[in-house]
């Protein structure tokens, strides 16, 4: 492992113990267990990436730090999603590797191709980039949510967000799952999805946290022979008078 | 375990996939069944005997998970850890069979021997998906019994399954993230506890109810060991727990579906999906909800009137001749005929007057039910729920209300905001009427024409709209919850099973309200005698005629809605065959007597939900009300007609 890889592992590990809200270089050791190098912490420090308290108890990563961690993390959890979702690989093993080499425009394009998630398959937070700021959504996004599907559409489950428990819970109590394959069937008043054998009501704040793959071409196609864009729905479509 | 013979079943499954059905297959009683969730709000018990051994079985509400999300959950969980059953039995709907397979995941790890009890297998493969249930039984290690829904035929499989029920096969198993975790808990609580595995599983999972369930269960001491144990575990683990849990979970219910189901790809269609789909449509919707409801009115106003005038001339009018041939006019005369008579006031009504009207609308009500209608219509209506502050959970319980008021306030506990229960629960009680009172009153204001109906409904529905609004305003803003809410598939229901349901609603109805029938006119009766009633309508006539222009009789009618709804609405339809209401009056004294009073079962669910104090404050509102927007309705009335 390269000198530039251990620091980075490094600025990993201080991210990981800034979101459990801890300080305490105590944990830092814990966390690298018989591994530490101290030469590599030094480096760190020397960079002005993290720095120790007075009283030598606590680290914390200098605003420098943690942009450089927070762009680590951020290509480590896209990648787990993209393994997870798009290959449907283990998610653990591959992305160690990816997050130090892919230049950071390529880590937006992944992210505005899986639409911007939110959380990794792990469920922690991926720290946004420009592009979710933006909100870059285009022919480029792969993953949309639900709440963009045309009526009579069907697509497959490409991951939920959600960091309410019991929610996540509830949605996937309903087998509303990565890999399961919806139909929307209505979207107003409220939303109707038919997903494994049930029809679902639910509301459009759900709808958006639920992101599928983008359904195949032909369907939009039609769509766009009609002249109509496809986000804008006007409301005979939506009360879902296109039926398939 | 129980020390006697006897051993215990506790029925599980998701909300709607035939558990009454179970029960009332093992236990030959009957509790009411139908197509929607919800149909059971409380735990019934009943007893069976299989071979030699006899049973205790527990019927529960739905449950989608051990992992809970609401109090009504709670308690069929609460119920499966304290009761120790020997046997669980858990019913799947063949067309939600991921769906169940979930719950039937967290059954297998408590340990107890396991039924799957497997219905609507015909219904799914009318849809090119085959479920095998041998081999479902095979993967899963526990026996799969076929029960048809519909018609209760596997009930002496289900009884051969009870006694070879066995714990299944362990081959879920989590990462190894999870499994580390869970060995580690384990390590640091006592042998003792049941279900252990579980236990660790669910406190991973940070289950919000469990420490609350571990206290009263073993005490403090249990529940720190366990709590410390267990949140130390989580601060080592940098993941999201439930996740990694679904995750190991949902590979697992996909080996097992793979392996018992053979399916060509295929979605809901048919006349059932269309119908359903048109049912929720906001442009179809609405008039489909209109027919339906103008058919049930000319069932009842032209089929149970025409019903009951028949039976008074061919039933009534012998006896009360009778009588009067027999019985000299007096005292003992009006005790049995007279105004307040015991059979004229009491079982007339009952038989003659409310059975007929109820038995054509149940049977119709009874046959939406098990059609699977009224949930499906109910997406209609979210629109508005949003409008008077209550998100989609809200709405199942306020539907239910149509059915049975009591029933309705039980299920606000799936209702997981305090206010928005608060809200559902008040909204129930007050201006809804329940399947009998509106039966009725569709009956009483058929005789003054669909224009009265439209009105008195009308009124109804705005009074209300602007409770739910001027309650919306008054309550502390809270965060909304979630809406996310399965339909019943639209069915064409069995002939048979809306047959019995009819049979008996008219039969608890009878045995339930032919007693209060009675007992309020005698008491009437004894009242009128004393002089007491005539004193109190002395002293209400300017309120009755003035304010409510109602005649003084409907104080009667008042009285008999504190005993029974049905009774009073009796005593209405007595009045206009007695020319003694006009066309305002009828309409003023439906929208009285449907919202006065919350039937006495009602006030109690409400107590038991809401605590004495707030039941009663709100009883009280609710009657100021009823009576200040009677008077009002009198006016406006008066202005156009």
């Amino acid at each position: 492992m390269s000198q530039n890889q251990e620091v980075d592992e490094y600025l990993e590990k201080l991210w990981y113990m800034k979101e459990e809200q801890t300080d305490k270089l105590e944990d830092l050791y814990k966390a690298c267990g018989a591994g530490f190098s101290r030469e590599t912490f030094q480096t760190l420090i020397n960079h002005g990436l993290a720095e120790i308290s007075a009283d030598g108890k606590s680290v914390a990563l200098t605003p420098k730090g943690e942009k450089d961690a927070r762009q680590i993390i951020r290509s480590h959890r896209l990648a787990e999603r993209l393994i997870h979702d798009a290959l449907g690989g283990d998610f653990e093993a591959g992305a160690c590797e990816f997050e130090h080499i892919v230049a950071p425009e390529l880590v937006d394009s992944i992210c505005t191709l899986l639409g911007h998630p939110r959380e990794c398959p792990h469920g922690m937070p991926i720290p946004k980039g420009e592009c979710c700021l933006r909100f870059a959504r285009s022919a480029q996004s792969s993953v949309i949510p639900v709440a963009e599907l045309e009526v009579g559409q069907e697509a497959r489950v490409a991951y939920v967000n959600c960091d309410d428990d019991s929610r996540l819970h509830r949605i996937d109590g309903l087998h509303i799952r990565p890999g399961a394959i919806l139909k929307l069937h209505q979207t107003y008043p409220t939303f109707v999805l038919e997903c494994e054998g049930a029809n679902i009501a639910l509301d459009r704040e759900i709808a958006k946290d639920i992101c599928v793959w983008k359904p195949a071409a032909p369907v939009l196609a039609k769509v766009g022979r009609r002249g109509r864009g496809r986000k804008k729905r006007g409301w005979f479509r939506r009360m879902g008078f296109r039926r398939e | 375990m129980s020390g006697s013979d006897t051993q215990k079943i506790i029925i599980v499954g998701l909300p709607n996939t035939g558990k009454s059905h179970v029960f009332n297959s093992l236990t030959g009683e009957y509790t009411l069944v139908g197509n929607y969730p919800y149909t059971t709000v409380e735990v019934k018990r009943g007893r069976a005997r299989i071979k030699k051994t006899s049973y205790e079985v527990i019927d529960t509400p739905g449950l989608h998970s051990l992992y809970i999300h609401s109090e009504e959950e709670r308690e069929v969980r609460d119920l499966i850890f304290q009761e120790r059953p020997d046997v669980l039995i858990q019913c799947i709907d063949a067309n939600r069979l991921k769906q169940s397979l979930t719950l039937t995941a967290d059954l297998m790890e408590l340990e107890i021997p396991l039924v799957a009890a497997l219905n609507s297998i015909d219904e799914t493969e009318r849809r090119g998906v085959r479920v095998d249930p041998s081999a479902l039984s095979d993967m899963l290690g526990i026996p799969v019994v076929e029960t048809d829904a519909a018609d209760g035929s596997g009930g002496k499989n289900l009884r051969e399954a009870v006694q070879q029920a066995r714990r299944g096969r362990d081959t879920l198993v989590y990462g190894d993230i999870i499994e580390a975790a869970i060995e580690k808990i384990l390590a640091q609580i006592s042998e003792d506890l049941v279900c252990r595995r579980k236990l660790a599983i669910l406190f991973l999972q940070k289950d919000p109810f469990l420490p609350d369930q571990i206290k009263t269960m073993y005490g403090d001491e249990v529940l720190s060991v366990i709590a410390s144990a267990a949140n130390e575990t989580i601060t080592g683990i940098n993941a999201n727990i439930g996740r990694l849990i679904n995750f190991s979970r949902n590979k697992w219910i996909e080996s097992v579906f793979d392996g018992a189901v053979e399916r060509e790809r295929s979605y809901l269609s048919g006349f059932s999906e269309n119908f359903g789909w048109l049912c929720r449509h906001p442009v179809f919707g609405i008039p489909i909800l209109l027919a339906i409801i103008l058919l049930m009115y000319v069932l009842v106003v032209d089929v149970a009137n025409v019903l009951a005038a028949f039976m008074e001339q061919t039933l009534w009018l012998p006896v009360e001749q009778r009588i009067n041939a027999l019985v000299p006019a007096g005292i003992l005369n009006d005790f049995l005929i007279g105004h307040y008579g015991v059979l004229s006031l009491g079982l007339a009504n009952a038989f003659i007057t409310v059975l007929p009207i109820l038995s054509v609308f149940f049977l119709a009500f009874n046959i939406l039910e098990d059609v699977g209608y009224i949930p499906n219509v109910s997406v209609l209506t979210k629109k508005i729920f949003e409008k008077i502050g209550l998100s989609g959970s809200a709405i199942m319980p306020l539907v239910l209300g149509f059915g049975c008021k009591t029933m309705a306030t039980l299920t606000t506990r799936s209702i997981r905001s305090k206010r928005e229960r608060y809200i559902a629960i008040f909204l129930i009680a007050f201006a809804i009427p329940c399947a009998a009172q509106l039966g009725l009153n569709m009956s009483i204001l058929g005789r003054m024409g669909i224009s009265a109906f439209v009105i008195a409904f009308a009124t109804l529905f705005s009074v209300e709209i602007c409770a739910g609004l001027i309650l919306n305003r008054m309550l502390k803003q809270e965060k909304q919850s979630d809406f996310i809410q399965e339909l019943p598939r639209i069915r064409l229901p069995s002939v048979k099973a809306v047959l019995k349901k009819t049979y008996f609603r008219l039969y608890w109805f009878l045995k339930e309200a032919v007693p209060v029938f009675i007992y309020a006119a005698v008491t009437l009766f004894v009242v009128d005698r004393i002089g007491i009633l005539g004193m109190l309508k002395d002293a209400v006539r300017p309120v009755m005629e003035g304010f409510l222009g109602l005649p003084v009789e409907m104080v009667d009618a008042l009285i008999l809605c504190m005993a029974r709804h049905e009774a009073a609405a009796a005593l209405v339809i007595n009045l206009i065959e007695n020319d003694q209401l006009n066309y305002i009056q009828s309409i003023v004294a439906v929208a009285i007597t449907t919202m006065f009073v919350p039937c006495f079962a009602n006030i109690v669910s409400m107590i038991k939900e809401l605590g004495m104090r707030s039941a009663l404050i709100m009883v009280v509102t609710i009657n100021i009300s009823a009576f200040l927007l009677s008077g009002i309705l009198n006016m406006v009335l008066k202005l156009f007609f």
